[in-house]
């Protein structure tokens, strides 16, 4: 059962962080609360207070100086079905689509998703793999955090206990620009997540790939790059075996309910092989 | 869930065993270990755990029995705590056992560790992950609290 708590309802980034600050570990910001309000019925965790962020600025899908700009407070929904998006990542598109239900793609935030840092989620690893990077903001100051930074263990960002995730800018790649994201599991949530964006102009450049759901947070994994990067075509796909070997020892996979460490290693080279196949294609 | 650790301390086999039995030191060594009690000296003890993964935190209120002793070379305690704000309880079996190398001695952990309750939803990888964090940070801190002052 949900337990009583006071909503406070801010209005700008400035008074959510100062609330953020007077009240510490008792107050957290409340997004959709499509993972908060249930791990919060589960008695798994209790705050005194909970912020909603909702009435904030921080919906907007725009194109800025070559890149895609998300506000944190964007659905699941809006993003899956944003022209913008479509059009300019659909890789992002087709990996919103497939987030959970459309129930709570209804209501869950891509903000919110990042910010709860739940291992099993999608966003993360291709935002990664994307060199997405998160603006955070709280009362006097903004910084811009990488997304291969943002994510620190398991439930955890980097984000300061005053801070506010607001947006997510995403470089829009260019003619040449390739990505795909790839999941499987078996349970509600994937067991394990692939993502990569790559140029291809006669070879490969670029290259960048991440490796989610498998450990306790996305990660880039520069070991299995550099077997592809400044390859032809042909050699990089003769070399997607070696890579998602190298991918899967490097996803610090961790054995759970969704697989053993083994069963996981191996899905990874899998998905990567038919990631770069299918962004290919 | 199982553990085992071993760690290879420059110091004699006296001076580790009587660390052991050093309650307020040996606490300090213990990540997210407070208020420690002693209720009947070599016996019986109680102390608080707490500990954190994000925003899910626990608070162990616990009670260690000492169970078997062998003098310089093995102690055999279980620990068990219940959280009850989240429902959650806890039991530790643990076994610890020294030996000599040389100068040094090797004091290794074997622990068996189960959560039971909505703890256990966080998922058994998260919270093995968590566990071999603390047992490393204790390692070091034993390490670094004999060689310290040896």
């Amino acid at each position: 059962m949900l337990r009583r708590f006071r909503l406070e309802e801010p209005e700008h980034v400035s008074q959510v962080s100062e609330l953020l600050s007077r009240f510490g570990d008792s107050a957290k910001i409340y997004a959709g609360g499509t993972e908060l309000l249930l791990a919060m019925k589960e008695g798994l965790v209790q705050y005194e207070r909970l912020i909603n962020v909702k009435n904030l600025n921080c919906r907007d899908v725009t194109l800025e100086n070559g890149a895609l700009s998300i506000g944190a407070l964007s659905t699941h929904r809006e993003l899956e079905t944003s022209k913008t998006i479509k059009e300019k990542l659909p890789a992002l598109a087709k990996l919103e689509h497939n987030v959970a239900n459309v129930r709570v793609r209804q209501v869950g935030t891509l903000g919110g998703n990042l910010c709860f840092a739940e291992p099993h989620a999608d966003p993360g690893t291709l935002l990664i793999a994307l060199g997405a990077k998160m603006i955070a903001e709280k009362s006097s100051s903004q910084r811009e955090l990488d997304a291969e930074k943002f994510f620190v263990d398991a439930f955890e960002t980097a984000l300061e206990p005053d801070e506010v995730l607001t947006k997510i800018v995403i470089p829009v790649p260019g003619a040449a620009g390739r990505s795909a994201y790839l999941k499987f599991g078996y349970l509600e949530r994937p067991s394990v997540g692939v993502g990569l964006a790559f140029n291809l102009n006669g070879q490969v450049s670029s290259m960048r790939i991440a490796v989610g759901c498998a450990g306790p947070a996305p990660r880039r994994v520069p070991e299995a790059e550099a077997l592809l990067e400044g390859k032809s075509r042909e050699e990089a796909e003769r070399n997607l075996a070696q890579a998602g070997a190298l991918a899967g020892r490097a996803a610090q996979a961790i054995t759970d309910l969704h697989g053993s460490q083994d069963y996981k290693e191996h899905i990874v080279g899998i998905l990567l092989k038919r990631a770069f196949l299918s962004a290919l294609s | 869930m199982q553990f085992q650790k071993e760690v290879e301390i420059r110091a004699s086999r006296e001076k580790v065993w009587q660390f052991i039995w050093d309650v307020d030191r040996f606490i300090a060594c213990v990540p997210g270990c407070k208020e420690a009690k002693t209720l009947e000296q070599g016996k019986r003890y109680t102390a608080t755990m707490v500990e954190k993964v994000g925003p899910f935190k626990v608070e162990f209120p616990t009670n260690i029995e000492v169970l078997e002793r062998e003098e310089m070379s093995r102690i055999k305690a279980q620990a068990s705590g219940a959280d009850n704000k989240i429902g959650s309880r806890m039991k530790i079996d643990l076994d610890v056992n020294l030996r000599e190398q040389g100068d040094n001695t090797i004091l290794g952990f074997v622990a068996g560790v189960n959560i039971l309750g909505k703890l256990a939803a966080l998922g058994h990888g998260i919270i093995k992950r968590k566990a071999d964090q603390v047992l490393d940070e204790f390692a070091q801190a034993v390490k670094k609290q004999l060689e310290g002052d040896s």
